[in-house]
């Protein structure tokens, strides 16, 4: 099987701003994770496979052809940007049949595809809603919908988490896993290792904008392990979760910021899950969001730099 | 695939209705809306019989005060302030909001994707700038012994001519946005320092201007009875119908063309 896309010698640079230095790399079919600090060039080798940027030296092929300039490739990638920015005055339905109508789809057809998305992301209820009406977690479900709406055999993801409560959190990481089942070739990127290993093993690791490892996330795994873990939570009843969260043996350390918490933790996979069903039986209120500021990954980064 | 004008079709359809709710609706009605309260200000004026329309004992007439309005309020202001707020916006929009990503990855050419939202843009000035001065015409022509119905052929006239205005300025500018940085700037600059400039002066600059063209087309519309007839003299030099046309059909092509082009080729680096 065709590897979905190949970087051959990436560079990318904005004028004297290295973003991508010389990488070579081939994403194999599945679910693969792209994994680094921001601004690791994380996002710059996305939209440079995703032909939003032209590389300054070296190619991408995407399904086997360069994607520079080659509209025709994008029946069958699927993009989801980092970026929470929408239409606002649209509904959901009316986004999404606009832009699966851009892929030559008759308007019932293209209706019918964009409700079989919204679907296919727990949206259907809320279709007809403005997007600017939509929470956090819903407009980025809404942007994984216009990603897959068209049934694209690649998946671009950047950040596809970022935002979401910890429910919507598990429910995506799980879509992810079945796209990829389903036989979707899948590339997410991340800053978060516990995201992405809940997805895949297979990942490549980026740093100052160069790959520094691909292939099995578990022999990075103790490394991340060994540096505490940083969690920030915005929650409705802060000190309530925090009097929770302060009882377990592996939280080091638990600060207040406006609206939420940040806590450090030894063992992040125990927490992740203590905070998944604290949010499931909402004993201590609705969890809004959970995000993980990025010096957890920059000490691992930075040791595997020496 | 969609073919490019498919796919123009389909960016049109979205950028319509964003573009009629955007901020600049606001502003664009403040534009259009202005002379529609100075037509109204005339028409009470004629009725209290004034005497600020009587020059040399000559009464000014309505047509006449609706040909100076056309020229004065839209083809030298509205229509260019119009052109360059939307041209230079169709792309930078897009961008400044950072919604440019769902139009860019999409089986259809960049270009279409300018295309659809030039198209935009035409429709959505002419459903405001035409109405507009249709209600102004029905607001003054009337008055002083002014007809509808023989007035009505030079509307059709003036509204194709603001509807040409609108197409060639949104088009150098939309080339003007998507080629250069601080388009808004040059935009500014060509249609109140260049144009004024060079249209006025004797010589051969002014051919490097859209209003000279315009003015080959407008005369009917210029009064030539009384006072007007003095602002007419100072637009000597006119070309004619036929080579208006001509030259103002080659800036759009080659505007339309040039700013396909620049989509196609440029990157649009989003700040994250």
């Amino acid at each position: 099987m065709t590897a979905p896309l190949v970087a051959e010698h990436l560079s990318k640079w904005y004028g004297q701003v290295i973003g991508l230095n010389d990488v070579s790399v081939t994403v194999p079919p599945g679910v693969t994770g792209l994994l680094g600090p921001n601004g690791a060039g994380k996002s710059t080798l996305l939209k440079l496979m995703t032909g939003q940027l032209k590389p300054s030296q070296g190619r991408v092929l995407v399904l086997g052809e360069p994607i520079w300039g080659n509209p025709a490739l994008y029946l069958r990638l699927g993009f989801c940007p980092e970026q929470d920015a929408f239409y606002d005055r649209m509904t959901g339905l009316e986004w999404l049949t606009a832009l699966v109508g851009m892929h030559g789809l008759e308007r019932d057809a293209a209706e019918a595809s964009a409700r079989r998305a919204l679907g296919a992301v727990d949206l259907l209820e809320v279709a007809d809603k403005k997007i600017g009406a939509y929470s956090k977690g819903m407009r980025q479900r809404v942007k994984l919908a216009q990603a897959l709406a068209h049934d694209p055999d690649l998946l671009i993801l950047d950040e596809p988490l970022a935002g979401m409560d910890p429910i919507a959190r598990r429910r995506t990481i799980r879509w992810i896993r079945d796209w990829g089942r389903q036989g979707k070739s899948v590339i997410v990127s991340s800053h978060i290792l516990h995201e992405i290993e809940a997805m895949t093993s297979n990942i490549c690791l980026m740093h100052n904008g160069r790959i520094l490892a691909e292939g099995d996330v578990h022999h990075i795994r103790d490394l991340i392990d060994e540096h505490p873990h940083k969690v920030r939570v915005r929650a409705e009843q802060p000190r309530a979760l925090a009097r929770e969260l302060l009882a377990e043996a592996d939280v080091l350390s638990l600060t207040f910021e406006s609206g939420g918490i940040v806590v450090e933790t030894a063992e992040p996979d125990a927490f992740y899950g203590r905070l998944t069903a604290l949010a499931a039986s909402g004993t201590h209120g609705a969890i809004d969001e959970i995000d993980s500021p990025d010096d957890n990954l920059q000490a691992v980064f930075a040791y595997l730099v020496k | 695939m969609p073919s490019f004008w498919a796919g123009a079709a389909r960016v049109f359809d979205v950028s319509l209705g964003e573009m009629l709710w955007s901020r600049r609706t606001v502003f664009m009605a403040l534009v259009t809306g202005g002379p529609v309260l100075v037509a109204f200000v005339v028409r009470v004026a004629f009725a209290l019989d004034l005497p600020a329309f009587r020059v040399n004992d000559l009464v000014v007439s309505g047509p006449t005060i609706f040909g100076l309005m056309v020229w004065v309020f839209f083809l030298r202001f509205t229509v260019p302030v119009l052109g360059v707020f939307y041209g230079t916006a169709l792309m930078a929009d897009e961008v400044e909001d950072r919604t440019i990503t769902y139009l860019f990855t999409r089986p259809i050419r960049r270009g279409a994707v300018l295309m659809g939202k030039y198209l935009a843009y035409l429709a959505c000035t002419g459903f405001v700038v035409l109405p507009s001065v249709m209600l102004i015409y029905f607001l003054v022509v009337p008055s002083r012994g002014g007809s509808l119905a023989a007035g009505f052929p030079s509307l059709l006239i003036d509204l194709a001519l603001l509807a040409l205005g609108l197409a060639v300025y949104g088009a150098v500018f939309a080339f003007v946005g998507a080629w250069f940085r601080r388009p808004l700037l040059m935009g500014l600059v060509f249609i109140f320092g260049w144009e004024p400039a060079v249209v006025a002066v004797p010589g051969y600059l002014k051919q490097f201007s859209i209003a000279h063209y315009l003015q080959g087309l407008v005369p009917h519309a210029i009064p030539q009875d009384g006072v007007v007839s003095l602002l007419a003299a100072v637009f000597r030099e006119v070309p004619s119908t036929a080579s208006s046309l001509f030259w103002l059909a080659v800036i759009w092509a080659v505007a339309v063309l040039l700013a396909v082009r620049a989509v196609e080729r440029r990157e649009y680096v989003l700040d994250q």
